[in-house]
């Protein structure tokens, strides 16, 4: 994720010199926070807006936990019972959700992240690969 | 000395499902020949691949690591751990990437497992350039004139070699290959200074400063062999392909047979080739590469691997490589002999690069329309699709379009017509390049050695 504030004036100067040099007409930049967008007019005038709206508490883009390498995998802790594994749950950071089975190791998934765990997006005992989808997580602050 | 099979080993090597350790036309390609034998596959893929339609086609895929290719599909850990996860039998390394790895070779045998291609051993031997050279004059396989031992160290020993051999000399790092790690010397005052500066550069590149010195060649065109070799002691030739046309060491178009060479000049260096596989106890197909000048045939180095360019030899001698690649690795004896071999009509390749076709700068990005030729004599090897993202990863070849006529001239307007029906839209590609190309008189009256391509480049780019 970015961490450009686009309504910063230094960061909209530099943008339209960089899109005047490049003899771009326009930009908009739209994110859950506002949005941007600067117009370069013919005379090298340039018309800039700046939305920002507030962002309701309850609005929290989810974090997609993915498989960090091959292997089966394995939700849950095999010491907890069945209904702490519920879903929505609230999760620390260091939880662990599940594993991953590699032969004999067993790999441990952490949470990576305080919030409400909402989804278990592989089914158990799977085959997945790098970088396939596992949990989803709402983050709280 | 000649590798041994025992009966158990053999059995044991029997499989019934591949992981294809490779991406592109190649991975489609060898799934279609797995199909075709009844075998089940698993693709495995990087991110940048994750939309790779082979992945899709194939009985199970697995994502493997981030897009960088040292991180996936040169990665022998991650490799060996799908094919583990997936309980396969054998991996088929492709070309490019680990195919001629001696280590991972070795890695996938110790694992239990059939490696779709040559023993480690046989590719440690071919892949030193030196030892290569040594097992084929053993053979009776043509070598470019030049000592068969790495170079010494001593300046006057250096001055003497050349001497011998006669300016001008090209010094060859012993692990290189694939045009990287060479210095033409033209005269003797520039001796010295090239071979320290090879030798640094063999050490950085290829983590060995040995080094060996060659008579270079003036003109000469790129011709090799295609070998099929089972683990029985049954070894064949399958014809010859010319691949002079290349731009900076690179192969941009391939043909079968090489022309205008005589049956009788080139079969002894074809029997020479079989005797030399014997030898080395070599198993699966592999690639003899010579120089062609004045009507001699020099070895330069051997392809322990599957080519890019098979297709153009498939299509002339009727023989699926690929498939009776992957039977060699189930112990099935060759259901072949040389008698057997028959070459007909004339074949070329096109490699279908995603490149500016003036500057050759790669070219990313989305297909966002595709022709691709059809008819008879045409064959379309690729993976790509309308919708398909082409990956600034990894090489930029997407495509390779063969045809196949009873004679060259009839191949080229053949070549000509279907380059004409394939349209790739929303990147660049090198298309344009290949008609001018085959457009081109020299070509067509089959005039061409290894540096006519960069001389053509230069005399279209002059004001």
């Amino acid at each position: 994720m970015s961490a450009i504030d686009f309504s910063d004036p230094a960061t909209i100067a530099l943008l339209t010199d960089a899109l005047t040099a490049a003899g771009v007409s326009g930009l908009e930049i739209s994110r859950p926070g506002g949005q941007l967008r600067i117009v370069i007019e013919t005379g090298n005038e340039t018309r800039i807006d700046v939305t920002t709206t507030t962002q309701p508490a309850s609005v929290v883009q989810p974090v997609v936990l993915k498989a960090p390498m091959a292997g089966h995998f394995c939700p849950g802790r095999s010491s907890r019972s069945a209904a702490a594994d519920r879903l929505p749950r609230s999760v620390s950071a260091a939880d662990i959700l599940g594993f991953l089975r590699v032969g004999p190791i067993l790999l441990p998934l952490c949470a990576g992240r305080a919030g409400i765990l909402t989804k278990q997006l592989a089914e158990p005992d799977a085959l997945v690969g790098f970088g396939d989808p596992l949990f989803e997580i709402e983050p709280q602050s | 000395m000649p590798e041994t099979f025992d009966k158990t080993a053999l059995a044991s090597r029997r499989f019934d499902t591949v992981l294809i350790a490779n991406r592109g036309e190649i991975a489609a390609r060898i799934q279609k020949a797995c199909r075709e034998l009844g075998l089940k596959t698993v693709a495995v893929y990087s991110e940048a691949d994750r939309e790779a339609p082979y992945g899709k086609t194939a009985d199970s895929a697995l994502c493997i690591g981030p897009s960088s290719a040292a991180k996936s599909y040169l990665n022998k850990d991650v490799l060996l751990l799908a094919a583990r996860l997936t309980g396969v039998g054998a991996i088929h390394p492709g070309y490019g990437f680990l195919s001629e790895n001696a280590a991972f070779a070795d890695a996938v045998e110790k694992a239990g497992l059939a490696f779709i291609g040559p023993s480690a051993a046989s590719i440690e031997t071919m892949g030193d350039k030196i030892s290569a050279k040594r097992a084929m004059i053993a053979a009776g396989v043509p070598c470019v004139p030049g000592p068969d031992t790495a170079l010494a160290d001593d300046p006057a020993v250096i001055e003497r070699v050349a001497l011998e051999i006669g300016y001008p000399v090209i010094i060859k790092a012993a692990g290189g290959g694939g045009g990287r790690g060479m210095r033409v010397v033209p005269e003797a005052g520039q001796l010295q200074e090239a071979v320290a500066l090879t030798r640094e550069e063999a050490r950085q590149a290829f983590g060995s400063p040995s080094l060996y010195m060659e008579k270079f060649l003036q003109h000469p065109r790129h011709i090799e062999i295609q070998v099929l070799c089972d683990t029985h002691g049954n070894a064949v030739w399958l014809g010859h392909r010319d691949c002079s046309m290349q731009r900076r060491h690179q192969k941009v178009v391939e043909e079968a047979p090489a022309s205008g060479i005589a049956p009788e000049v080139i079969r002894p260096v074809g029997r020479a080739c079989v005797e030399a596989c014997r030898q080395i106890g070599y198993r699966g197909v592999g690639t003899f590469e010579f120089l062609y000048e004045d009507g001699a045939f020099y070895f330069i180095e051997m392809n322990t691997r599957l080519q890019v360019e098979h297709p153009v030899t498939e299509v002339t001698s009727g023989i699926d490589i690929v498939q009776a690649q992957i039977k060699v690795a189930q112990g099935d004896p060759l259901d072949l002999s040389q008698a057997d071999v028959n070459c007909d009509g004339h074949a070329f390749e096109c490699r279908i690069n995603a490149e500016d076709p003036d500057t050759f700068l790669p070219s990313a990005g989305v297909i966002t329309g595709l022709a691709l030729p059809e008819g008879p004599g045409i064959r379309v090897d690729t993976h790509i699709h309308a919708g398909y993202k082409v990956p600034s990863y990894y090489d930029s070849l997407i495509a390779k379009l063969i045809v196949h006529a009873p004679t060259r001239a009839e191949a080229m307007a053949r070549m000509r017509e279907a380059l004409t029906g394939m349209c790739v839209d929303g990147i660049s590609t090198n298309i344009p390049f290949l008609r001018a190309l085959f457009d081109d008189s020299a070509f067509a009256r089959g005039e061409t050695d290894i540096h006519y391509l960069e001389q053509w480049l230069k005399q279209r780019r002059a004001p």
